[in-house]
């Protein structure tokens, strides 16, 4: 379907230089807020202007373009891209009773601005596009990448996701009861049997191609699923593990995006049910939750296949050692939004 | 297909309108703004409250962005006969495309993202993700859904998704469009940059003064071309291509190459010389820098432009919809092959002497160019063909 050549992150964790993925840093106020390198290669003037998501976005893809002679397409998915900036031109808009406003955060605000500024950066005249389906919409864009690989055999994208904290959408989101009331840490993340769970950010990029030499990692299939019927979800996933695995084999592990809610739990047991016998890893206590977070287990997934190690903080249930060779990621979004990607060794 | 815009509330509606002439651009009546009687729009006169009465669509958070694309979604879905079965299969996918999403909400999104007390109903609704994840859940269709943003082009590369999904074996049939209503964010933003009328656009006149804002909703039925035997067909997709501009954030390169490239790499999709274009629906917002670069990337790509025209006269710029808006009227210029005249339009742009069509006129077209270009530098183009 797909393979993964480069791949870069700007997380709550040392996953950026030197990566260091062991010990685990901790959340403040439910909140994992991304670890943010220098941004070496991003002009300070330009820097100073972007906002947060804009900002992890362009310095996480830096690495790749400059890898990269030539790249033949951007694709970025994001639910919300700048929403601070979004949200700072709204309170203009109220505060000044529709005054005379600037338009910097207006023109910053709009999600299609991580793609439209590296675009503008590189001089890129290419295919460009966001995909902002909520939960998915790292996923639309990963299927988006697929396709422009496939129709154009030969050619390199930048495929990529990034969401940020803002104190709007974490506060939205804590209204509407996604962020977990008491204080939890990430450390204890997953023994919460309270509902919701703790915030997150970050900005994974990946440089991709239809070409297998020389690749970390191979996307064999994705699924996406739009249910709150878990009897179905359940059916659908089967179906999906069947048509990619036959019964004599199973994937090495499976990584899920199990975030210490509650009211999810079921689908995560259900995924597993399916899977018994295959190793259980975990990743929400390193990154929190947000709307992109499978584009950060896709990241941890090509380390893992590169690396063959894993770091202990991410077990739920060894049942086998390595060696690592196939990896299902499952996530699911506000028990809505299901996705399904199988990652292996090229 | 299944279209709402300021000039109808359906597809008939809609090319009466254009056979006619009437523009939808009016004084804002419904929608709570400063700027009502000072910056015309193209409104579509329902209100929020009687759409939910029309689409029986009570459920909590709907906003009027989610209203307006089930009523176009709904007219495409009988218009194409799909049954509640074929739209639950796993092979029937849903692209839409938004800019404003549930932001039309603007002074309740005020409240909830920056006050801590109790939420409303529209905690969910903000994101533009809400809208097709409101219109799957009641329609319940199966396949893949998405949402495309690229600002102003967005549903034209909803168009391009759903075509390439079909054609890369993803979906049998793909439903794609976009919907955006209008916004105090959309509304200000625009006018922080200086870039609304005051008065009703001018597309491609060389006394233009800015945009109108509008609002509406487009859907299209895509099908792969084996399944279509006996079905109703309007016409067929046979380019597109996207390219960035690469060079502002809110304004397109004086040789307007971000459009030139697009424009190039949807022919060459569509496997057809310059000269077969029959008809170009113009992205002309009427704004002084999109006219004048598109103009310049025409006369570049074609020399001599084929006819053309900018529906944004009569709809508005419909933001996130527009793209399927323009494939709407592009597909039902090539089925009645038919030309809508441009309005509002007296003198050509002195630097590129570019003349929209005037007057209606049945013609026979055989392939139809149209054009989004949006903020970012996010420029596509669509390619229709008579079949």
């Amino acid at each position: 379907m797909l393979y993964i050549h480069q791949h870069t992150c700007i997380s709550p964790q040392q996953t950026f230089n030197d990566i260091q993925l062991e010990s685990l840093r901790e959340s403040v106020d439910n909140k994992l807020k991304a670890f943010e390198p220098a941004y070496e290669g991003i002009p300070q003037g330009i820097l100073r202007r972007m906002g947060k998501a804009v900002r992890m976005g362009v310095g996480a893809a830096i690495p790749i373009l400059k890898n990269t002679p030539a790249i033949d397409g951007i694709i970025i998915g994001t639910a919300n891209g700048g929403l601070e900036d979004c949200i700072k031109f709204l309170n203009q808009i109220i505060d000044y009773e529709e005054g005379l406003l600037t338009p910097g955060n207006f023109v910053q605000s709009t999600p299609n601005a991580i793609a439209a500024q590296l675009g503008l950066m590189t001089k890129n005249k290419s295919y460009n596009i966001t995909h902002v389906h909520r939960g998915l919409a790292f996923e639309t864009a990963l299927i988006d990448a697929a396709m422009m690989a496939k129709e154009n055999p030969g050619k390199n994208y930048l495929l990529g996701a990034v969401d940020e904290i803002s104190s709007y959408n974490f506060n939205i989101d804590y209204l509407d009861g996604w962020y977990k009331k008491e204080p939890v840490s990430n450390k204890d993340l997953y023994g919460s049997q309270t509902p919701a769970s703790i915030a997150g950010e970050g900005a994974s990029m990946f440089l991709v191609n239809s070409n297998p030499q020389g690749a970390s990692a191979f996307v064999k299939g994705i699924k996406t699923i739009h249910s709150q019927d878990e009897e179905f979800i359940i059916q659908e996933f089967k179906k999906f593990i069947q048509s990619h695995f036959p019964a004599n084999q199973k994937p090495d592990i499976l990584l899920t995006g199990e975030n210490g809610d509650s009211r999810l739990l079921k689908y995560y047991s259900a995924v597993e049910l399916i899977l018994s016998g295959t190793n259980v890893l975990r990743y929400k206590h390193m990154c929190g939750e947000y709307p992109t977070t499978s584009s950060f287990a896709c990241w941890l997934s090509c380390r893992l296949l590169e690396q063959q190690q894993i770091p202990g903080h991410m077990n739920k249930k060894i049942a086998d050692n390595l060696p690592v060779k196939s990896i299902v990621i499952y996530n699911n979004y506000k028990g809505l939004q299901h996705s399904l990607a199988i990652l292996s060794l090229p | 297909m299944g279209i709402i815009t300021a000039i109808g509330n359906s597809v008939p509606e809609n090319r009466d309108a254009l056979i006619n002439g009437r523009s939808g651009i009016s004084d804002l009546s419904l929608f709570p703004s400063k700027y009502a009687g000072v910056l015309p729009c193209a409104e579509i006169k329902i209100s929020t409250e009687l759409l939910k009465e029309k689409l029986n669509a009570y459920e909590r958070g709907v906003t009027r962005t989610s209203l307006l694309s089930l009523q176009a979604l709904k007219e495409a879905v009988v218009d194409a006969g799909l049954s509640p079965e074929e739209l639950s299969k796993d092979s029937t996918a849903l692209i839409g495309a938004s800019t404003v999403g549930g932001m039309c909400l603007t002074d309740e999104l005020y409240h909830d993202a920056n006050k801590s007390d109790n939420g409303s109903e529209y905690l969910s609704s903000y994101d533009c993700g809400s809208v097709s994840i409101y219109l799957q859940s009641k329609l319940k269709i199966g396949g893949i859904i998405n949402t495309i943003n690229t600002a102003c082009s967005s549903s034209a590369n909803a168009v391009m998704y759903g075509a390439r999904l079909i054609k890369n074996g993803l979906a049998d049939k793909a439903i794609v469009g976009g919907a955006d209503s209008l916004a105090k964010f959309t509304i200000n933003g625009f006018k922080s940059l200086h870039i609304l009328s005051d008065e009703k656009c001018r597309p491609f006149d060389k006394d233009r003064k800015g945009l109108n804002l509008g609002e509406g909703a487009a859907f299209l039925v895509l099908e792969k071309e084996e399944d279509i035997a006996g079905r109703k067909v309007y016409a067929e997709v046979t380019g597109y291509g996207n390219s960035n501009d690469a060079y502002h954030p809110s304004s397109i390169s004086d040789e307007g190459e971000g459009p030139y490239l697009s424009m190039k790499a949807a022919l060459e999709i569509a496997g057809i010389n310059q000269d077969e274009i029959s008809f170009i629906n113009a992205h002309g917002t009427a704004t002084e820098n999109n006219d004048e670069t598109e103009s310049r990337a025409m006369i570049r790509l074609f020399r001599t432009p084929p006819p053309f025209v900018s529906t944004k006269s009569y709809t508005g710029h419909t933001l996130g919809a527009a793209g399927a808006v323009e494939a709407v009227f592009s597909v039902l210029s090539l089925y009645h092959q038919e030309i809508y005249p441009a309005l509002q339009f007296a003198h050509p742009i002195e630097s590129t002497g570019l003349k929209p069509c005037l007057s209606y006129a049945p013609s026979s077209l055989k392939h139809i160019m149209s054009n989004s270009f949006g903020f970012g530098g996010n420029c596509s183009s669509l390619i229709f063909s008579k079949l």
